[in-house]
């Protein structure tokens, strides 16, 4: 993973503050997730306390410092997927994966999140799982959709 | 390669030009963005396939383009030059696209565009009524070139508004023109964009920066998303445009992490403007600069905010800062920055070409230019629109968003995203535009509309965004952080029945104190919800605190089933249906009895509410409660309820829906129930209002003799006032129940109406129902009216063997009142129902022989959203008849009731309608009699609700009301599949032997269809209830 890093590393010029959440975005697209020793470095490089980097990280909901599943299932939550009964969607999602808004399952595959609004409210309710789009869902509709993932 | 000059352009753009007329001739559209999640890339896929495998790659060109708008009808396409536009496209469609329509011009009717209520197709664009009143400034090319191809937005005048300002303009003249426009700011508050432009050329500061805010993360907007995927280049030409203006020579595009499809072909487009020349050093050797970045955002809504915004993209946390200093002064980096949004710069070029004066002849006098919307919600049509300024927001939802799907009633349509607001039905008709939304507690803001029905609870759409608030407040200033959690909390208790009145005071107190004191934006609008719901629906808060219920059926703690709640009597479907599935129909009528005491009645007349709200219907049809209560009651064994009548007397006045209800809950509280009732019969407007081919007499006699066999007392023929005085009746009994009805009529009050032939509906009903003959053999019958009693007197005047049967309304079919099975039953029955038609006199000398009317047109809307019929002038005419009924409406006959005057307003009795008292003690009263003509459930509410509070009033107890805890218990937990056939259609009477017959039409359900259709109920109340 280090390796990796490092590799991310060289295109980003030392202390160039300011592509700090860029930096971030690269480094969790190639790793899963922001492990310690990455924020340390990171911090390293730009020359940022690692205080505020760490601050920078829990700020934006996009950041996770824990793995993260394979899948990371984007429950929307926005207006027009509330007022077409959004909860009941996003119930069943935990019901069948046992897991809470904020969760991985212990195998690593579904990371649940939970999204105002991802802007295709004509498919309301809708959810992503990573970058495809499910629209007008049910309950029933959700179990079938997560078990062709399985 | 690379363009060098402006001519460059030129040449390049004629190229394309000349090659694209001479090659392909037909070209098919498909939306490749918005359309993808129902399959849109496999359509486009087979497309390709199937083109490539009949050799039409030189005749036909598949092209992926963006939003088309219509996102309901997923996934579209449209084809040039035919101008036709395909909906809900599939793969195995595209064969048949190509042989059909691409190579012999056919249309194919199923993929067509069909208006839901007349089902006519609109096989052209230009014809569906979703795009004839668009006008696309913004959307211009989106749906209609390939948004990775720079070429075709070249090709479609691309980069010519670039080539006029820097070749013919100076700055500050291209400043003048965007100020002159009058285009404001379209991402929410509403600056003026030119002015803005012009502060930051003036800011003293270097080098500037042009910052794009594609942060679009209100709820409910998308209009950004799709003209980022759609269109990318209208708004980088935009921002180029705007650099040149201020001098900037560096910009960033900041978008949205959930928007992966818009970052893609955005970086496509800059990608390309770098290797055409159209980013860079000396663009088209111009001398002009410029250098584009996109910074993708990391998911938190605040960064929206513009200050918050720059801090994100310098790689901080994105919390905001007071302003001033705004960032026109010092922005990014502490420079001189430019931030517009992204619809305000895709209006720029066009703006440019065309001129100030051409924009700002568009939309209104404060409000230039067109807007676009995303509609979503309970709307037909979701989808994006693009309409001028000052359009009403009728004409959006309704004519071009097709109105409430399912039919439903509109309740308001929420605008503005979580800083905004919502507007009720009487404000349908404001024009759209910033300054009268905000006169209305609302915000044009980005441009999302979210259209509610009566489903939608406003209390928990409020709570929604305030939970959405609390979580986003980025937590820098106090008042926000705190505010926002605190009033989510307030309206969290009062969702779950917890609320108390003194919580409005505090929201309202919190509200204010939140608006003043926070720091940016997010918080100082975040009480916008609750405020404007509370100013247009405080009721509906009300009832959630007052009466523990929820009246949309949203809020979870406070709903049992909805089928149950929307019952006024709360009658348990959910668990009797039960029981039928069980195959226990004994047990089904005992769960039925507990609070129905007209079983038999219900099952046949009632008006169902509770269908209307059936889960089911949202999946297809909704289970046909009402006929499987009949079923129950008609094949349920009658086991009488035991009573013991050891307490006070009470006497009921009138044997109706509401007499009856109250004296079946009295008795088995154990009072000495007597019913007095002034006709021959007993049952009052079921007996001898209602024809008894919907109600049989006998099915009726069934349930009143249960009732009488539990003790209670009727005498027939005993009219209050003449037979018997009420105060000698105050004497015998300890409390009065009045449920007397509205039996009489209400007349046209036109000159002639007393002529022979000329009868009243109820009176007519009335008749005919106690036996009296009456032949109308060969007649011509004319009614006037548009309720359930203009329907009945028409089929039973028909029945009477008359020879034509018309009814007369005032107002339109859709305002008609009667219920929609009984209109249908009508017209099956060939009864003639004219609209729009109101009659001014009955003619004939002594007998009729025909009614001048006069023909009616919807004029203004009134307070309640309904437009009010006016007379068109000149359009009197006579209409030539035997038999005139009028039923308009009836009213309570208080003659020689002698009643307290003090209790008597109008033609109502006056009751609180919570525990149906008097201001006299120890009188009741309910049904019609206080609500005026209305319903038989909603009478056996008020009957029942009156019994409660007699038992309360004769126990000396406090008469107030006390919200009813609806106990849920069931034998089993259901874990059952949901069935997937349609809802069972019940067999009714041949057309031929109906019409002329009294018998009842309807059949009711067999042991299986019952078995059936009980199995449809989803038992949706499951998770709810606890297990015996």
């Amino acid at each position: 993973m280090s390796k990796k890093l490092e590799k991310i590393l060289k295109n980003y010029p030392k202390g160039e503050k300011k592509l700090l959440i860029s930096l971030l975005q690269e480094t969790q697209e190639e790793l899963g997730y922001l492990p310690d020793f990455a924020l340390e470095k990171i911090s390293e490089h730009l020359n940022i306390p690692l205080s505020q980097v760490y601050g920078v990280v829990t700020f934006y909901s996009q950041f996770y410092l824990k793995p993260h599943g394979k899948y990371t299932i984007k429950a929307c939550q926005g207006t027009a997927c509330h007022v077409k009964g959004s909860l009941a969607v996003l119930e069943a999602i935990q019901n069948e994966l046992k897991i809470k808004p904020g969760e991985t399952t212990k195998d690593l595959k579904f990371s649940l999140e939970v999204v105002y609004c991802l802007g295709t409210c004509f498919l309301a309710p809708v959810m992503m799982i990573n970058n495809q789009y499910y629209g007008k869902l049910t309950s029933n509709k959700v179990k079938s959709i997560l078990k062709s993932y399985r | 390669m690379k363009l060098n000059s402006v001519e460059d352009l030129n040449r390049y753009k004629e190229i394309l030009r000349n090659k694209n007329n001479k090659s392909k001739k037909i070209v098919v559209r498909i939306c490749s963005t918005g359309c993808r999640a129902f399959g849109a890339l496999e359509v486009l896929d087979t497309f390709l396939k199937e083109i490539k495998k009949r050799r039409l790659n030189d005749k036909v060109e598949i092209r992926q383009t963006g939003c088309h708008g219509l996102c309901a009808k997923a996934p579209v396409l449209a084809i040039d030059p035919l101008g036709l536009f395909y909906q809900q496209v599939t793969p195995i469609d595209v064969p048949n696209i190509i042989s059909h329509t691409i190579l012999k011009g056919k249309i194919l009717d199923k993929l067509v565009y069909k208006d839901l209520k007349t089902g006519e197709s609109y096989p052209y664009i230009k014809d569906i009524p979703f795009y004839k009143e668009q006008l696309k400034i913004v959307l211009r090319n989106c749906g209609i070139i390939d948004p990775t191809s720079i070429e075709q937005y070249i090709m479609r005048d691309g980069y010519q508004a670039l080539i006029k300002v820097l070749t013919s303009m100076k700055p500050e003249e291209v400043i003048e023109e965007v100020k002159n426009s009058g285009l404001r700011g379209r991402g929410g508050a509403g600056f003026p964009t030119g002015r803005k432009w012009e502060f930051v050329r003036n800011s003293k500061g270097r080098p500037k920066y042009i910052v794009c805010n594609a942060d679009e993360g209100d709820p409910g907007a998308f209009m950004d998303r799709a003209v980022l995927e759609g269109d990318p280049h209208s708004v980088l030409e935009g921002m180029l445009i705007a650099a040149y203006a201020i001098g900037a020579n560096e910009g960033y595009v900041y978008v949205r992490a959930e928007y992966p499809i818009a970052v893609y072909n955005l970086k496509i487009a800059i990608d390309k403007m770098y290797r055409i020349g159209l980013l860079g050093d000396n663009i088209l050797s111009t001398g002009f600069n410029f250098k584009l970045y996109i910074k993708e955002g990391a998911g938190a809504f605040v960064c929206g905010e513009e200050t918050a915004l720059l801090a994100s993209i310098e790689g901080r946390r994105g919390t905001p800062r007071p302003r001033p200093p705004f960032p026109a002064e010092k922005g990014l980096f502490g420079k001189p920055t430019n931030i517009n949004n992204v619809e305000t710069y895709a209006n720029i070029a066009p703006i440019i070409l065309k001129g100030a004066k051409w924009y700002s002849s568009l939309g209104t006098k404060g409000s230039c230019g067109t807007k676009v919307f995303s509609l979503a919600g309970k709307v037909r049509n979701t989808g994006l629109v693009e309409v001028p300024m000052g359009i009403t927001l009728r004409r959006i939802i309704f004519d071009i968003g097709g109105g409430i799907s399912r039919d439903r009633k509109f309740k308001a349509v929420q605008t503005g995203g979580p800083s905004g607001g919502c507007i009720p039905g009487k404000y349908l008709d404001l024009p759209v535009d910033y300054e009268s939304l905000s006169s209305k507690g609302a915000i044009m803001g980005s441009g999302g509309m979210i259209v509610t029905d009566e489903d939608t609870c406003m209390v928990d759409l409020a709570k929604f965004f305030l939970n959405f608030l609390r979580d986003e407040s980025c937590g820098k200033c106090v008042p926000c952080r705190i505010g926002t959690q605190r009033m989510y909390e307030i309206l969290d208790k009062i969702t779950k029945g917890k609320g108390t009145r003194e919580d409005i005071d505090l929201l309202y107190m919190l509200a204010e104190s939140v608006k003043d004191s926070s720091l940016c934006g997010l918080g100082q609008t975040s009480a916008n919800p609750i405020l404007s719901t509370l100013n247009y629906f405080k009721d509906e808060y009300m009832y959630h605190i007052d009466y523990k219920k929820c009246p949309a059926g949203v809020c979870e703690e406070l709903i049992t089933s909805p089928c149950r709640d929307t019952c006024p009597i709360n009658d348990d479907a959910q668990g009797y249906i039960d029981f039928i599935k069980r195959g226990d129909i004994d047990g089904a009528l005992a769960v039925v009895r507990k609070t129905n005491p007209l079983p038999s009645v219900c099952g046949r007349a009632c008006y169902h509410p509770c269908e209307r709200k059936c889960k089911r219907g949202e999946i297809d049809k909704p289970v046909s409660i009402r006929l499987l209560k009949r079923y129950i009651a008609d094949k349920g064994k009658w086991i009488p309820l035991k009573v013991k009548l050891t307490k006070d007397k009470v006497a009921v006045i009138g044997s109706g829906p509401a007499g009856l209800s109250c004296a079946y809950f009295l008795v088995q509280k154990g009072y000495k129930v007597e019913i007095f009732e002034s006709l021959p019969v007993s049952g009052g407007m079921l007996a001898v209002g209602i024809p008894s081919y919907r109600l049989p007499k006998d099915i009726l006699k069934r349930d009143i003799d249960v009732i009488k066999k539990m003790g209670v007392r009727i005498h027939l023929n005993k009219r209050i006032g003449k037979e018997i005085k009420i105060f000698e009746l105050r004497k015998e009994f300890k409390a009065l129940f009045l449920g007397i009805g509205c039996h009489k009529p209400l007349m046209l009050n036109i000159p002639g109406e007393n002529k022979e032939g000329v009868i009243t509906g109820i009176e007519f009903l009335r008749k005919v129902n106690l036996g009296k003959k009456i032949d109308l053999k060969g007649k011509k019958v004319l009614v006037f009216g548009g309720g359930n009693v203009a329907i009945d007197v028409a089929r039973v005047s028909l029945r009477l063997k008359a020879d034509e049967v018309n009814i007369l309304y005032r107002r339109g079919p859709d305002e008609m009142p009667a219920s929609k099975e009984e209109i249908e039953e009508a017209l099956e029955e060939k009864i003639n129902i004219m609209y729009f038609i109101a009659p001014l006199e009955v003619i004939g000398d002594k007998k009729v022989t025909g009614v001048k009317c006069i023909k009616m047109e919807l004029g203004d809307f009134d307070e309640s959203g309904r437009r009010k019929p006016i007379p068109v002038k000149g359009s009197e005419h006579i209409v030539p008849c035997d038999v005139v009924i009028i039923a308009i409406s009836q009213v309570p006959d208080f003659e020689m009731l002698n009643l307290p005057k003090e209790i008597v307003v109008g033609n109502k009795i006056i009751v609180d309608r919570d525990t149906m008292v008097t201001s006299i003690a120890g009188i009741f009263a309910g049904g019609d009699l206080v609500r005026g003509p209305s319903t038989i459930v909603d009478a056996m509410s008020d009957g029942k609700r009156g019994a409660i509070s007699i038992d309360k009033f004769l126990r000396g107890e406090e008469v107030k009301f006390v919200p009813e805890k609806l106990k849920l218990d069931r034998l089993y937990k259901l874990e059952e599949e949901v069935v997937n056939w349609d809802r069972i259609d019940v067999k009714k009477l041949k057309l031929k032997t109906r019409a002329c017959s009294f018998e009842e039409i309807e059949e009711g359900f067999s042991d299986k269809e019952a078995l059936l259709e009980s199995q449809r109920c989803l038992q949706c109340d499951k998770n709810r209830y606890e297990i015996k």
